[in-house]
């Protein structure tokens, strides 16, 4: 959508855009630290097509040509949604799968685990490799790496020909305790690449090389499915990109929160799961800048699910597994805990009379009911319409108009009629039960992590995350919540703050106190030399490369692991009290001067971009303009008021708004609660003070 | 008045938050592995006079009995009750209990100085003392066997922690580390839950907060009279067996009638065989959770788990059968056989009453487990996890060819091979889908799989082969049974055995173990299957060309990719015709 504003852009400036399932935003950002939004619809069946016109529209707001804008980018970073959509969708490659003889089924078996036990109607999604593209080669490496019985070379040549026969794509190799030892799957690997060079591979001890067949296999059958989608539709955006003038090629916002350019994810398109929402990472880190805190809690919410995401102590919470449409990853990710609450969740009443809101959703179309496209079924953008918190007519900067008359005849059938309830209250209803799975997500995440909401800033974002954000603050006990002002933008803007960041991961076994530091130093040596040579050739100088060492540490027995980073000169001590540390806090207690173990090493490579800061805008003095007033619902307490509505351009840095008010924002809508106060930060957001 | 139907959804809401609340902590917090991965404990709330008000969180099988404990202890303490109290018991025959490895947890609530609502975990301990180390002692022919029985106790008096009764139950645990740490971590997860509760009666008022917990109980009762309404009235009768009672082959019946009318439902086990000398009795907690997971499982997944659900189910369960033992029958393995027979019999009967909706039999488990030592100081207990069975098919999915017990509806995680071969001194050869071993069916039984594995050490072999000898998984609307699972050991010295069903046995040799696990039952005709999903299957190798043409009248080309439609044709015809 078009926004009339002009914005004149000083070279160079950096890109981020993100592709959602209704919009896609961009987020320009130049040197002086002015910026460009820019809003337009996804394009599902050609998700390039949603980037070029976000980049047509953004160039338009900056009066330049496509071709003038793009050559004045010095970095241009992607969040696709691709492969999960490639995923999601079962549009993948055909994949043919070697495993060790005996053991041609763990993707299928999936370890025998139910998401939810209770439904258990529901077929697992397909496997993605079928069991006559899982062949056997036989040849064993055991535990601990050493060879039990030699790798069976014929047994390749054999798959390779049924590969041939049934039309493969893409190969994926996945042998037992290919993790200990990789050699089998190195021979297989060349093997199969000398019988026909252009079968993208997918090799496990490559991809992940973690203890574990189902997960080591299923991660690495998911980059084999992937690849064939992923990487040619990546290389033709980054042509396209750079032959209209784009000087430095496309980079990808991977699952770690970190960047990676089209060459990086060639082989390992499986690290764009969380592509899009992971931008996120970069946006905390900025907005930690902004409010001096390293203690935020985000809730991005959009029309069909809410993302909460956690910053401790500065650092973002990260995760070794994922599920993603039912296949298990297990890549370094972001921990993201989604679920669906958003703008078109649906709302209505079950067969024993309960009021429910969510978790299905209407999508984009045909979205809310007072957007008019069909939808019968009250939804949570409609509550919001009836109790005035959202204004009848043009929305989303034009491209729907809402009909406050739909709204009320959905509320009225769906529940008012059944409840006894008026269409005013059933909305009511509809936003506090909303607001409850709001913060119980929330709570999930920190209480998961161990640690107490109540000291931490909530950042409100999406464009319908500031609607709710003071109210689920409030419930959480925080004092604060922090919404951007391109709220509505937020993984768009994080992209613009986010580093290259690569992962390397190996699987150690030795007793933390009897390691010696020399045997640790020599592999970290040897995988640090890899990611500096990822560095390098990403065209960072030694001065921005930052090399991070972790060890994954448990006590003997245990099933899981602890990271714990440690200093170049390694000292058992200092990382044994580390170690203690975080265990206490995570799972409240300690085995005081009990063994631990060191179970993998980890080296983060990490290229640093430069941090730009937004613009500050001018000050503004005095008081803002008002709109004028509007009847809203304010809450359980305060019930109707006439309601202070501002124009987000008509706040500035200094002003302050008290509550009750709404801020109609270009991307978002901002509420305001009874007592608590606005101020317009100096970096132009709304930082709002809540009333106990 | 009627309730505020908003407020309802809210406490309906922020019940089963509080109850989840509480799992998050347990699994954060707790010691043993068994609780972060196999979730093998639950956490429920119940108001004060013990019904149990939410369940969210948990293993099927523990879900809807909890609230037996709470009445237990209501019975022993009267109004003994205090601020600051948490109370212990394990004892199915005088605590509620489920078995005793189960211990609970439960914390009073208390708003303006009343006794409001219990807070509660559920959780099994690591070792509790008894003939066995791990809880599970097959050779119990009594309760004594089986590990120290614990009355309602009074654990915390007024915010203290008893601390001789402390040492008391260290005392009797042959693991008292872990069982210290997780007993904690459910102090915390009931501190948790308590502490919640009480602020969500007290942000509505002790009165009406309980008029909204009411309103849950009711929302649940009509939901549940709802599914039930669906079915015809009538009397659905089944009846399921084990081949055992833990020592000699011999059948052991669950007998079961579903009295379904408009006021309710009755299940009534009349008729079932008296209680049996092995540890596979049940107690009545158990026997309710079992009743509670055979019915939500056949409806749909959003019933409120709370006791509002059972409102107009009554059972009848007599004293001294298998599903209500007379003390001091041995009961630690009812939570999962006969549980596994009591779902199995009511689904069968519930399959008369719905066919669309019935469910084939899942397969039993077969696996045992080595005990030993890696050279003179590394002690090992490895269960052979690998070999577990298939699941039944239903209308609209196949069985899932391999899955843990069907009293946790997969949630039980299958250890991978490679952590095994790190932690256990075993060589896994094999860990593949069988053929043919999943019941024929419109939709197909699990397959089950084919286990190998090198044991390498000599070792102590505890068998407990449920899914031997018979097949457990049984078809459902003209879907056949799964195959038996076998068991065969080859010591290496060549010697083979064919291991005893339930008994301990040593090897001073290293051996290898074969086994086939049972396949689940098939749902509807196997001459209705879609002939492409046989294909498929064919060619995936889970079941043969032979089956294929004989049993599903799907005949393959030569090729062996594609089918022969004219031949199919004909050959289903031919299957269909009566005395094929």
């Amino acid at each position: 959508m078009a926004y009339e504003v002009k914005v004149k852009l000083r070279a160079p400036w950096r890109v981020g855009v993100d592709v959602g399932g209704t919009f896609t935003d961009l987020v320009a950002q130049d040197a002086d630290g002015r910026m460009v939004v820019a809003k337009v619809p996804s394009v599902p069946t050609d998700p390039s097509q949603g980037v070029l016109d976000a980049v047509t529209a953004a160039a338009g707001q900056a009066g330049l040509s496509v071709q003038s804008f793009l050559q004045g980018c010095d970095g241009f970073v992607h969040g696709s949604t691709i492969a999960t959509n490639t995923l999601l969708e079962g549009k993948g490659a055909r994949v043919g799968l070697l495993t060790t003889e005996g053991f041609r089924d763990s993707v299928e078996i999936r370890r025998g685990l139910r998401e939810n036990q209770w439904d258990h109607r529901t077929p697992f999604p397909p496997v993605l490799v079928p069991r006559y593209l899982r062949l056997p080669v036989r040849g064993r490496i055991a535990a601990d790496g050493t060879e039990v019985a030699p790798v069976e070379l014929d047994d390749v040549a054999s798959a390779v020909d049924v590969f041939r026969a049934e039309g493969v794509e893409a190969v994926a190799i996945c042998l037992i305790n290919s993790f200990a030892n990789p050699a089998h799957e190195r021979a297989v690997a060349q093997a199969v690449r000398a019988a026909n060079d252009a079968w993208p591979l997918s090799v496990s001890s490559d991809v992940m090389p973690i203890v574990g067949e189902y997960e080591r296999g299923s991660t690495t059958v998911v980059n084999a499915y992937v690849a064939p989608r992923v990487i040619p539709y990546l290389r033709a955006l980054d042509a396209t990109l750079r032959d209209l003038g784009l000087p430095g090629g496309l980079l990808l916002v991977q699952s770690n929160g970190g960047i990676a350019s089209v060459a990086q994810l060639e082989g390992r398109p499986v690290n764009l799961a969380l592509s899009g929402p992971a931008g996120g990472v970069g946006a905390l880190k900025l907005f930690g800048r902004a409010t001096g805190s390293t203690d935020l809690l985000s809730m991005e919410i959009g029309g069909t699910s809410c993302d909460v995401m956690l910053m401790s102590d500065g650092e973002v919470a990260t995760t070794d597994s994922l599920m993603v449409a039912g296949y298990h990853l297990s890549t370094p990710a972001t921990d993201i805990h989604t679920v669906g609450a958003g703008g078109g969740t649906i709302a209505g009443v079950d067969r024993g009379g309960m009021l429910f809101v969510g978790p299905g959703g209407a999508g984009a179309r045909p979205g809310p009911a007072c957007y008019g496209f069909g939808n019968p079924e009250p939804t949570v953008t409609d509550a919001l319409l009836v109790l005035g918190r959202l204004r009848p007519g043009p929305y989303a900067g034009g491209a729907v108009s809402l009909n406050l008359n739909l709204a009320r005849a959905a509320l009225k059938s769906a529940i008012g009629d059944k409840l006894g309830l008026s269409e005013e209250q059933s909305a009511v209803g509809i936003i506090r039960l909303l607001e409850r799975n709001l913060l119980n997500a929330v709570e999930r995440i920190s209480i998961e992590r161990g640690i107490d909401p109540r000291r931490f800033t909530l950042l409100a974002a999406g464009g319908a995350g500031p609607m709710h954000g003071a109210s689920v603050g409030r419930a959480l006990g925080c004092r604060r919540v922090y919404v951007p002002r391109a709220a509505g933008a937020f993984c768009a803007l994080g992209m613009l703050h986010t580093d290259v960041r690569q992962d390397w991961v190996r699987v150690f076994a030795g007793e933390m106190e009897t390691t010696s530091a020399e045997t640790l130093a020599q592999s970290f040596d040897e995988m640090e030399a890899g990611a500096r040579r990822m560095l390098h050739a990403e065209g960072f100088p030694p001065a921005r490369q930052r090399l991070m060492r972790a060890l994954d540490l448990r006590y003997p027995g245990q099933q899981s692991s602890l990271r714990v980073e440690i200093e170049r000169t390694f000292d058992a001590a200092a990382v044994r009290s580390r170690f203690e540390a975080q265990h206490q806090r995570l799972f409240g207690h300690i085995q005081p001067g009990g063994r631990i173990v060191i179970v993998g090493l980890r080296v983060a490579g990490i290229g640093q971009v430069e941090a730009r800061d937004p613009q500050t805008p001018a000050p503004r003095a005095g008081t803002p303009a008002s709109l004028g007033t509007r009847r809203t619902y304010i809450d359980e307490a305060s019930g109707w008021m006439d309601t202070q509505v501002y124009k987000g351009v008509d706040l500035g840095p200094g002003h302050r708004v008290a509550g009750p008010a709404i801020i109609e924002e270009m991307t978002t809508t901002v509420f305001v609660g009874a007592g608590d106060t606005l101020t317009v930060d100096a970096a132009g957001n709304f930082d709002i003070a809540l009333a106990p | 008045m009627a309730l505020d139907p908003i407020a309802l959804a809210l406490v309906q809401n922020r019940l089963d938050h509080i109850s989840r609340q509480m799992g998050w902590v347990m699994t954060r917090t707790a010691r043993s592995p068994i609780f972060n991965q196999s979730h093998d404990f639950s956490c429920f709330l119940t108001d004060a006079g013990g019904t149990l008000i939410s369940q969210a969180d948990g293993i099927p099988i523990h879900t809807g009995g909890g609230g037996f404990a709470v009445r237990a202890l209501l019975a022993a303490w009267g109004s003994d009750i205090h601020p600051e109290d948490a109370f212990l018991l394990n004892d199915p025959y005088v605590a509620g209990g489920n078995h005793l490895p189960d211990w609970v947890i439960a914390r009073p609530v208390f708003v303006d100085g009343t006794l409001a609502a219990f807070a509660c975990n559920r959780a099994h301990q690591s070792d509790i003392g008894g003939g066995a180390a791990g809880t599970y002692n097959a050779e119990a022919t009594e309760i004594y066997h089986e590990g120290i029985r614990l009355p309602p106790l009074k654990l915390i008096e007024r915010g203290r922690l008893r601390e001789d009764l402390w040492q008391l139950l260290k005392l009797n645990s042959r693991t008292p580390e872990a069982l210290d740490g997780d007993v904690r971590a459910m102090m915390g997860s009931t501190r948790i839950g308590a502490e919640r509760l009480k602020a969500l009666l007290e942000d509505y008022g002790l009165a009406n907060g309980l008029e909204l917990v009411e309103g849950v109980l009711a929302h649940a009762d009509r939901s549940f009279r709802a599914a039930l309404a669906g079915l015809p009235q009538g009397i659905w009768r089944a009846e399921e067996k084990t081949d055992n009672d833990c020592f000699d082959l011999r059948d052991v019946w669950i007998r079961v009638a579903l009295d379904l009318r408009a006021d309710g439902l009755t299940v009534d086990f009349t008729g079932t065989d008296p209680q049996i000398r092995g540890f596979k009795n049940s107690s009545i907690a158990n026997t309710w959770s079992a009743v509670y997971m055979a019915l939500a499982s056949f409806f749909e997944p959003s019933l409120p788990r709370n006791e509002g659900t059972f409102r107009c189910v009554r059972i009848v369960a007599p004293e001294g059968t298998i599903v209500n033992a007379r003390p001091p029958a041995p009961m630690t393995m009812c939570t999962v056989f006969i549980a596994h027979e009591i779902v199995h019999a009511i689904w069968k009967a519930l399959g008369l009453a719905d066919p669309s909706r019935a469910c084939a039999g899942w397969g039993k488990s077969i696996h045992n487990g080595s005990a030993g030592r890696v050279g003179t100081d590394r002690p090992f207990v490895a269960y052979h996890w690998h070999c577990m069975p298939g699941g039944g098919a239903v209308d609209g999915r196949d069985g899932f060819n391999q899955i843990g017990h069907l009293i946790a509806l997969g949630g039980l995680t299958i250890p991978n091979v490679e952590g095994y071969e790190q932690a256990y001194p075993l060589r896994i050869l094999r860990h593949e889908l069988r053929c043919d071993g999943g019941g024929p069916g419109k939709f197909r039984g699990g397959t089950g799989v084919e286990y190998e594995v090198d044991v390498l050490e000599p070792a102590e072999y505890s068998f407990r082969g449920e899914g031997v000898g018979y097949a457990t998984g049984f078809g459902a609307q003209g879907g056949l049974e799964g195959q038996v699972g076998h068991m065969r050991l080859v010591l290496s010295d060549g010697t083979s055995i064919e291991p005893p069903k339930y008994r301990v046995c040593r090897y001073e040799l290293p051996l290898r173990e074969y086994a086939s696990s049972p396949g689940g039952g098939g749902w509807g005709s196997p001459l209705d299957r879609d002939p492409m999903a046989v294909l498929r299957d064919v060619r995936d190798g889970t079941v043969s060309r032979h089956a294929a043409s004989n049993i599903y009248g799907v005949v393959i080309s030569a090729d062996g990719r594609s089918l022969d439609d004219a031949a199919t044709q004909r050959q289903r015809a031919l299957l269909r015709q009566p005395g094929s």
